[in-house]
């Protein structure tokens, strides 16, 4: 009986011990996102979320802003109480974060910045796309394709994002310095829609009614040049005869990846996340130990239609 | 009855003379649209000889995307008529944008069950803030805001974070193309503006010539002294929640095939649109006096000064100033009527 | 100002000749002379919505005389607004007064007109000075530092009052200065009053109580329907001739003298016990009964639970609060909801007619048809044009003065609006009709008309309850009087028995209070 009970013990002891034995560390890894109400954020907090996946050492707390600096700050305060091992921060703005990003650095805990900046160097490591290179791109397309398409002139309008944030601003300027190189092609309208594809349909129809010869419609996130689209649809305009363009590149089902193949948006840049190297870069800090660059600066992918199938794959996207 | 005689009361010309002033004064509340009409007129682009602003397929246009917030307008305003609030509408919009996408696209179902399920969900939810509000008498602020968290909370939760596509089979999509007929026109006119047509004027309808709208306006006005003059106060209150529900239900229908899709993070802000709407249409926020037109107007009114501007390629930040005095200016004239 | 020997002649402080004021719809004021002299106290009188308050307003800059001429002193004055009404030396104590209650009494003492000290900063030393003085003046001693809501009415009125002499005016209005005062009190005013004009003041005097007119006023001015009727000196009236003044007519009868033969009795109380609420007295066992035909009143002092007695018939309070056996016509009846007591026949026309009556800001038609509308309506839908007809036929026998239907009921006097009150229960078929206070507030001539309806009303076989404070309302209108105290029935009296006396007897049985040095406790309001 006695040697029985012992042979138990020593078996649940084991047991007990078993899973620490087999797995290495276990990491906290801290997210705070700005904010979960656009679908190009989503597309971040997920891809985070799958990438965090292939690590098993890993561990995902994702905390929401709702778009409201004092929110995140006290999320980031959050997240440093629960002492994570790393905290990866998408600031909503740059100044009203930097004191609490200093706090968690200072105290010892990597800290990587997507997408949009904070004051300073008191991080780790900053990733984020170039605004300005991406719309310089979108401008240089739009100069070749209507010199390709004989248009002179060529009228485009344009539909920004919430305008006075430095993401619509580098996209309006960027573009303009990479349509300079057709001389025939003009941006004669703009409009805002603040990032939005509600706000943009309507926006879109005053303007089509404005101008009955736009040829290129540009819009600074691909919901706009989408809403735009449906406008276009509705005005009764020769969709064939114009280009739609837009910024983001998301795989998901009302996305421009699946746009493109189907035949709406003529071309979509992609502006990454970063939540994918984000996660990657993560483990190279905690797990290899590696000394990662001050800035990862994210290149683009463009999206053509004959190009578009590939490129689903490569991002998996979804149909529907 | 012995009783004694008195004086006739006014002479009577001039009873006639100021029932003539009090129709004039009535129509003034739309001074504000029409005085938005005169200055976009005045200050649109003009093509061939044809005043941009005033052409009928611009105005047409505006009606047609105005029509969501207006039709959650007409609900809203019955709501505000009897003293109360909904916040909700706009998270509600969503769910139920959603949810049409989700049926019509990818549950594969036929229009008719889609828009009898919409409009059932839009009932429960406003039927809820109804309940809340007349039976646990938590103030109906409150409530709604509440319901504004939970309802957006629960689309997200339910459908994931991401939109949904909605496309016709004619366009490449796997929904129905019947549904598709509410983002078209009749005639000239777009369906969305048609739609919104015939709820205000249903619903005018009804305040005007029935028991229920009287006791809309009562309960607004005073629900004590409704109450004592055997109103069922309560039943009221849920009915106008409801309907409000339903009428957000049935914009939201309309939103997500015009938009095609139904997103999560759709209807941001909807609600005060449709307050905005209801409030320049001159009904009074504490109750009991306004009107469906009003409303219609209202909204109307917005969707014509966003157009000016956007007509006229203003820069946004300008946009918003404009929009702002603009919207003070018309409302201040209209108070200023009434009060002579 | 020093009390100083008025001239021998009497000087005219005011003149207001031939002022006319027009509204849309609606002539407030034809051709109406008014004069106030030196040292007088002017009453004006008039039905609610003869004009009064509307002269008053003119004298006080609010509105604009569309003809007319008003001269101060001789001079041909221009009162453009409330401020130069002030600086022209005249004062009004509003019924409603113009007062800040959070603020202390030297605040609103210098509202507006603060003393500032030499560096600039609040003199509030020199104010709390001054206040003492001006008071002292009127006779009365107060605090001036006490924050004004600890002060009892007859204190902020005359605070007032004494602001209007510190502001040297020469002519003071008061609007129905004595409707919050007790006997006591308003004694005091008339001291008051007498003193101001014994300095060479002249006031006028706006009242509806005819005893306070013939205690204290030189002359008489009345109004009807926007025209003088009439000025003439106290001495020259007697108190029917100035009804007769302000109504038009001989009011021999302000009651009616019917006979009626009660039938059947149609409510029956037993044993109604309420519980107690904030804000609200229980009731203990109540038991009463109407007959058909019959007025029966219900008396006691004010907190009695006479307006609990009718609430709980009414069904209003929660049902699980309420105990006791309710009979209609010998049929036990079970309700729980004002909407089921209308249906089954009972009609309440509350104390509190603007909170609990009407919705002012609907129309008169609205709010007339309120109750009623089952009967106009056809399916889902309203017959608009039955529904106008049965309220205009009610305006007519009721004598409701409006300009129209649509008119808002917030525009309405107070008799009329009662009146409104009524018609929404006389367009039901009525088997009992409880009122409280109905006639509170009313002019003479209303109170009349009111009184005849009930009793057509009661001769027509509704059984009548009325709750009323109204002594001589009670005990001229009612067959019988049940008399409330502390909750209980006390007592019950006859017509033939009913007095004052006897009533008081049975509202004090179950209080022990003290002597009031000959004064009797609240309960009758001045006679009208």
């Amino acid at each position: 009986m006695r040697v029985l009970k012992a042979i138990l013990a020593a078996v649940v002891l084991t047991a007990s011990l078993a899973p620490g034995l087999a797995s290495a560390k276990q990491y906290v890894i801290g997210f705070s996102q700005l904010g979960f109400d656009h679908p190009w954020r989503v597309a971040m907090n997920n891809q985070i979320a799958a990438e965090v996946k292939k690590y098993p050492e890993f561990k995902l707390i994702i905390t929401n802003g709702q778009n409201d600096n004092s929110k995140q700050v006290a999320d980031v305060e959050n997240l440093l109480q629960q002492k994570v091992d790393l905290l990866i921060i998408s600031p909503n703005e740059a100044a009203p974060l930097t004191a609490v990003v200093k706090k968690v650095y200072d105290a010892g805990i990597p800290v990587i910045v997507l997408d949009r900046g904070v004051l300073g160097d008191a991080y780790t490591m900053f990733i984020g796309g170039d605004n300005k290179l991406i719309g310089e791109k979108a401008g240089e397309f739009v100069a070749k394709w209507c010199g390709d398409q004989k248009r002179s002139p060529c009228n485009v309008f344009e539909i920004t994002g919430l305008s006075g944030s430095p993401p619509a601003q580098d996209r309006a300027s960027g573009f303009r310095e990479g349509l300079v190189k057709n001389a025939s092609a003009k941006v004669i309208s703009s409009v805002t829609s603040e990032w939005q594809k509600e706000k943009a349909l309507p926006a879109a129809a005053a303007v089509f009614q404005a101008h009955k010869d736009i040829d290129v419609v540009y819009g600074h996130n691909d919901d706009s040049a989408e809403g735009a689209y449906i406008a276009a649809r509705n005005a009764g305009l020769d969709l064939k005869k114009m280009l739609f363009l837009g910024i983001d590149g998301l795989p998901d089902p009302t996305g421009s990846i699946v746009s493109v193949m189907q035949g709406r948006l003529g071309a979509s840049f992609v502006y990454p996340t970063g939540g994918a190297e984000g996660v990657d870069w993560a483990y190279k800090i905690l797990v290899k130990g590696e000394k990662p660059p001050k800035k990862v600066v994210l290149g683009t992918d463009e999206i053509y239609p004959s190009n578009a199938k590939e490129k689903c794959a490569k991002y998996e996207c979804k149909m529907n | 009855m012995t009783s004694p005689s008195i004086a006739v009361p006014v002479a009577a010309p001039a009873r006639k003379r100021g029932r003539l002033l009090e129709k004039a004064l009535r129509f003034q509340g739309y001074l504000g649209l029409v005085i938005v009409l005169v200055i976009g007129a005045v200050f649109s682009p003009t093509k061939d000889g044809v005043n941009l602003f005033l052409d009928l397929t611009n105005q047409m246009n505006v009606l047609r995307y105005v029509a969501e917030t207006g039709i959650i307008a007409v609900g809203m305003t019955m709501v505000i008529l009897i003293g109360e609030i909904d916040l909700s509408v706009g998270s509600l919009l969503a769910l139920v944008a959603t949810l049409t996408a989700h049926l019509l696209a990818r549950a594969g179902y036929s229009t008719a069950p889609t828009i009898l399920l919409a409009l059932l969900v839009g009932a429960a939810v406003g039927c809820t803030n109804g309940v809340i509000v007349a039976g646990l008498r938590i103030p109906s602020f409150v409530t709604t805001l509440a319901m504004m968290t939970f309802a957006r909370g629960l689309v997200r939760v339910v459908f994931g974070g991401l939109a949904i596509p909605l496309l016709p089979h004619s366009l490449g999509g796997t929904a129905a193309d019947s549904a598709f007929f509410f983002a078209g026109k009749v005639s000239f006119i777009p369906v969305p503006a048609l739609v919104m047509l015939v709820m205000a004027v249903i619903t005018g309808l009804l305040l005007r010539f029935t028991p229920f709208g009287r006791h809309v306006y009562a309960v607004g006005g005073n629900a004590v002294a409704s109450r004592l003059s055997g109103v069922r106060v309560e039943l009221t209150r849920v009915a106008v929640f409801t309907a409000c529900g339903v009428l957000t239900a049935l914009a939201a229908l309309i939103h997500g095939i015009q938009l095609n899709q139904g997103a999560p993070n759709d209807g941001i802000t909807y609600e005060l649109n449709a307050i905005a709407a209801v409030v320049i249409g001159g009904t009074a926020l504490q109750g009991g006096i306004g009107s469906i037109a009003g409303s219609i107007a209202g909204a109307w009114m917005l969707g014509l000064i966003d157009n000016s501007l956007n007509l006229n390629n203003i820069n946004s930040d300008v946009q918003l100033l404009v929009k702002g005095a603009l919207i003070v200016a018309a409302v201040s004239l209209q108070r200023l009527q009434r009060r002579s | 100002m020093s009390a100083t020997e008025h001239p021998a002649v009497p000087e005219a402080l005011l003149m207001m000749r031939g002022i006319t004021k027009r509204f849309p719809g609606v002539l407030a004021l034809d051709g109406v002379d008014f004069e106030v002299r030196s040292a007088e106290v002017h009453a004006m009188m008039g039905e609610n919505g003869a004009g009064k308050s509307t002269l008053v307003k003119i004298l006080s800059g609010v509105y604009h005389l569309d003809r007319g001429e008003i001269r101060l002193a001789g001079q041909l004055a221009q009162i453009g607004d409330p401020r130069a009404a002030q600086r022209q030396g005249i004062a009004i104590i509003h019924q409603e007064l113009n007062q800040v209650p959070e603020l202390r009494a030297f605040e609103n003492f210098f509202l507006g007109r603060e003393k500032r000290t030499r560096l600039g900063s609040v003199d509030e030393r020199t104010m709390r000075q001054e206040t003492t003085e001006w008071l002292g003046r009127l006779g009365l001693e107060l605090d001036p530092n006490r924050p004004l809501r600890e002060l009892r009415v007859a204190e902020r009125q005359l605070l007032e009052i004494a602001k209007g002499m510190s502001l040297q005016a020469r002519i003071m209005v008061m609007d129905e200065p004595t409707t919050a005062l007790n006997a006591e009190e308003v004694a005091q005013l008339f001291q008051v009053v007498d003193r101001l004009r014994q300095s060479g003041m002249g006031i006028v005097y706006i009242s509806h109580r005819i005893d306070e007119i013939f205690r204290i006023a030189d002359r008489v001015t009345v109004l009807r329907d926007g025209r003088l009727v009439g000025t003439k000196p106290i001495s020259e009236i007697n108190r029917d001739s100035l009804i007769k003044m302000m109504v038009g007519r001989e009011l021999r009868d302000l009651y009616p003298t019917s006979k009626r033969q009660p039938g059947r009795a149609v409510l029956e109380v037993q044993d109604l016990s309420v519980a107690s609420m904030p804000g609200r007295r229980e009731l203990h066992g109540a038991s009463l009964s109407v007959r058909a035909g019959e007025i029966v009143g219900l008396g006691g002092l004010l907190g009695s639970g006479r307006t609990e007695l009718l609430e709980a018939v009414f069904a209003v309070p929660a049902r699980k609060r309420v105990r006791g056996t309710i009979r209609i016509d010998g049929h036990e009846v079970q309700l729980s909801s004002p909407r089921q007591a209308i249906r089954a026949g009972i009609s309440f026309v509350t104390e509190d007619r603007k909170g609990q009556s009407l919705v002012l800001v609907r129309s008169v038609g609205e709010n007339a048809s309120l109750a009623a509308l089952h009967r106009f309506a056809l399916g889902p839908l309203l017959r608009l044009r039955k529904e106008a007809q049965e309220v205009q036929g009610m305006v007519r026998d009721l004598r409701i003065k409006t300009p129209s239907l649509e008119t808002p009921a917030a525009s309405l006097s107070g008799g009329n609006q009662q009146k409104v009150a009524l018609a929404k229960f006389l367009l039901l078929d009525t088997r009992v009709l409880l009122l409280d206070e109905p006639t509170q507030g009313i002019d003479v001539g209303a109170k009349a008309e009111i009184y005849a309806l009930i009793d057509g009303l009661a001769q027509r076989g509704v059984a009548v309850l009325l709750a009323s404070s109204d002594m001589p309302e009670l005990l001229a209108l009612c067959d019988r009087i049940y008399v409330m105290c502390e909750g209980r029935v006390s007592g019950e009296v006859q017509r033939q028995a009913a007095t004052q006396e006897r009533i008081l007897d049975f509202a004090t049985r179950f209080t022990h209070l003290p002597q009031f040095h000959g004064e009797r406790p609240q309960m009758a309001r001045s006679q009208p």
